[in-house]
């Protein structure tokens, strides 16, 4: 009994998905000029979401890399790069500037100083018009000592040098050797803080330290240049050979004589 | 091929096609923009833009090859930087040949669910031969900076795709996706991505990207939206990533964490004049970091030449606080004149740069407006000024002038 009712749902799905699937799509070359709520004139009696609705910028991912997309029998690719690489030929008036290049309402009011929170509504939004390069381009301008944020902090500076010393806030990093003579760490701004930040945000890591040579002092894996700090994922065992094999050794050669 | 060769190859292209006797159309757009803002570095910048768009159609007697290409050139008229250009796409499209292929070849935007890029190469679409159709693109990996190209030598990109096509209610389709960065391998990614129309009032989707240099799903994301009328959308949604980098970048070799996120929203159009939309996201970062983020909006028209615009959001948690959003107007004064204004405004407290005495402001206002005369030609003006942590008053602007042939 068990079986037969498998093999019946097994049928009955097949039946509706092929009955669902085999109809053509509509070419909507003829529909370009339509506004958006006429749409729904033939939409409505098709079962099919509208999908330029408000949602539309955060959604319209999957819609536009799927094989096939038919966008372009709407929009040219104009249409597309006036957003992700800065176009504006048919920028409307809301439509704001950044210098010269145009960009979406995503970025709003002073994007240079709310970016870092808007960033994190899912940490791949940035790359899918950002190279990497273009975030250094502008970090790399940034003075270190501007960052406050939690790994960045001189927390060495509230602690006495005993109960009735005076605090470390009065030296500065160049003063560090003269009581810790060897200490690798060249300034009292790093704190045990950054690896959970680096786990989670690692990205923005990249954008000061695009070359990842503060990483190094620590985790590197040369004797006497680092504290071999492993920094590897859990799954290095299985991956350190495409990453080798892939990138030619380039990034393998920053921290290991021999891989 | 850099710029120069697809230029020539184009041009090459556009004589051969040209002596064929069949007269060409050249339609496009010309935008003709004075810009003036406040530098974060360099202070007030004034430049003069020059936008071009255009298509060359009926390049031949079934009309299968087009034509067309977009880009800018800014002209500083202050702090020295000089002239600046992008080339955002110039290529040549030949539809249907033989009825099953279509080919792309210059400067384009590429879009696969694997990976997307700008290239100068070449795209081939293999159709009509069941209910399978191919894809293959490659070519030199172009990436813009502020100023400019920052694409390397070595640096190109390849990729290729397998989707269904002809079914009315399904998509679905397997990509692959590769970078190269200055000859060495810097992104190998296969993708893919679903889509499933069920019983007339629901839609099922999803997509995912899986790094093969990594060995994990860079990306995965699973959604279901239920639409019992055409004006109501319920979305869910689910999507987790796990950041990847570059080969190339040391930071391909460190441990980060699955960042996820469950989002629920619902978008409502009442009538013709009201919509409303809601939404909220729970998100994930590992190790105890959390954020919760609202948002709402709706979108008013009092009259049917008004319309308002509104919409919120609100981040709590993890990365700081920030409450925020926008307000436009937008009127259509007269057939030819159209006025709008708006503001933004955000308060904000960010972990990484806390201040202690409370929320940091940004606003920005803004009017605009817009004049057609005739049917090719229309000018505007934007003017904006912010009032935030950097400045007291930053105005800044746009004079464009638009003409259609």
């Amino acid at each position: 009994m068990k079986r037969l009712l498998i093999v019946f749902m097994i049928f009955s799905f097949s039946a509706v998905y092929v009955q669902l699937a085999v109809a053509q799509k509509e070419s909507h070359k003829d529909y370009a000029a339509m506004k958006i709520p006429e749409c729904n004139s033939c939409h409505k009696s098709e079962g099919i979401a509208l999908n330029h609705d408000v949602d539309w910028v955060r959604g319209h991912r999957v819609l536009a890399s799927r094989g096939g997309a038919n966008c372009n029998q709407c929009h040219d690719q104009a249409y597309c790069l006036d957003c992700h690489s800065g176009g504006g030929i048919n920028a409307d008036l809301q439509t704001q500037n950044y210098r010269r290049d145009y960009i979406p309402k995503s970025h709003r009011s002073d994007f240079l100083e709310i970016h870092p929170i808007k960033a994190l509504d899912n940490p791949q939004t940035c790359t899918r018009c950002h190279d990497q390069k273009y975030c250094t381009q502008c970090h790399s301008q940034f003075r270190g000592t501007d960052l406050q944020f939690l790994s960045h902090r001189r927390q060495f500076r509230d602690i006495s040098l005993s109960s009735v010393g005076p605090k470390h806030e009065i030296f500065n990093p160049t003063q560090c050797q003269t009581c810790h003579p060897g200490g690798i760490l060249p300034s009292h701004k790093w704190a045990g803080d950054h690896a959970t930040e680096a786990r989670r945000n690692l990205q923005s890591c990249q954008t000061c330290h695009g070359d990842g040579d503060v990483c190094l002092k620590c985790h590197s894996a040369r004797q006497n240049s680092g504290l071999r700090v492993n920094p590897h994922p859990r799954n290095w065992g299985s991956i350190k050979g495409n990453l080798k094999d892939k990138s030619n050794g380039r990034s393998c050669i920053r921290c290991h004589d021999s891989f | 091929m850099g710029i120069k060769g697809v230029l020539r190859l184009l041009l090459f292209v556009f004589l051969l096609s040209a002596t064929s006797g069949w007269a060409a159309d050249i339609h496009g757009k010309s935008s003709t923009q004075l810009l003036w803002f406040n530098d974060f570095y360099n202070g007030r910048q004034i430049e003069l833009g020059e936008y071009l768009q255009f298509s060359v159609t009926k390049l031949d007697k079934d009309g299968k090859f087009n034509i067309y290409g977009y880009g800018r050139g800014t002209q500083d008229l202050t702090n020295g930087e000089g002239l600046n250009g992008r080339l955002y796409y110039l290529y040549g499209d030949y539809r249907d040949l033989f009825d099953k292929l279509d080919v792309k070849l210059g400067r384009q935007f590429v879009n696969l669910s694997a990976g997307t890029t700008i290239i100068d190469g070449g795209q081939a679409d293999l159709k009509n031969i069941g209910p399978v159709a191919f894809t293959v693109l490659g070519g030199r990996d172009v990436v813009f900076g502020i100023d400019g190209e920052l694409s390397r030598d070595g640096n190109y990109a390849l990729g290729m795709a397998a989707y269904l096509t002809g079914f009315r209610k399904t998509d679905l389709d397997v990509s692959w996706f590769r970078k190269w960065d200055e000859g060495d391998v810097s992104r190998d990614i296969v993708g893919g991505s679903f889509k499933q129309y069920l019983l007339d009032s629901v839609k099922l989707y999803s997509n995912a990207r899986y790094d093969l240099t990594s060995e994990v799903f860079n990306e995965v994301l699973a959604g279901i939206k239920y639409f019992p009328t055409a004006n109501l959308v319920l979305t869910g949604e689910w999507f987790q990533s796990y950041p990847t980098f570059d080969t190339t970048s040391i930071y391909s070799v460190f441990a980060v964490n699955r960042y996820q996120e469950g989002v629920v929203r619902a978008d409502y159009t009442i009538n013709e004049n009201i919509a409303v939309n809601a939404g909220y996201s729970r998100q994930d970062y590992g190790e105890d970091g959390t954020a919760d983020v609202y948002e709402a909006g709706c979108t008013l028209r009092p009259i049917n030449t008004l319309t308002i615009g509104l919409a919120y959001d609100r981040h709590e948690g993890y990365g700081g606080h920030l409450d925020g959003g926008t307000f436009d107007v937008t009127w259509d004064a007269t057939k030819e004149l159209m006025l709008a204004g708006g503001l933004t405004v955000d308060a904000y407290n960010r972990d990484f740069f806390p201040t202690v005495s409370g929320d940091e402001i940004a606003q920005k206002y803004w009017l605009g407006a817009k004049y057609r005369m005739g049917r090719n030609m229309a000018a505007s003006l934007r003017i904006e000024d912010d009032v935030n942590v950097t400045y007291n008053s930053n105005v800044q602007g746009r004079f464009v002038f638009d003409y259609s042939f």
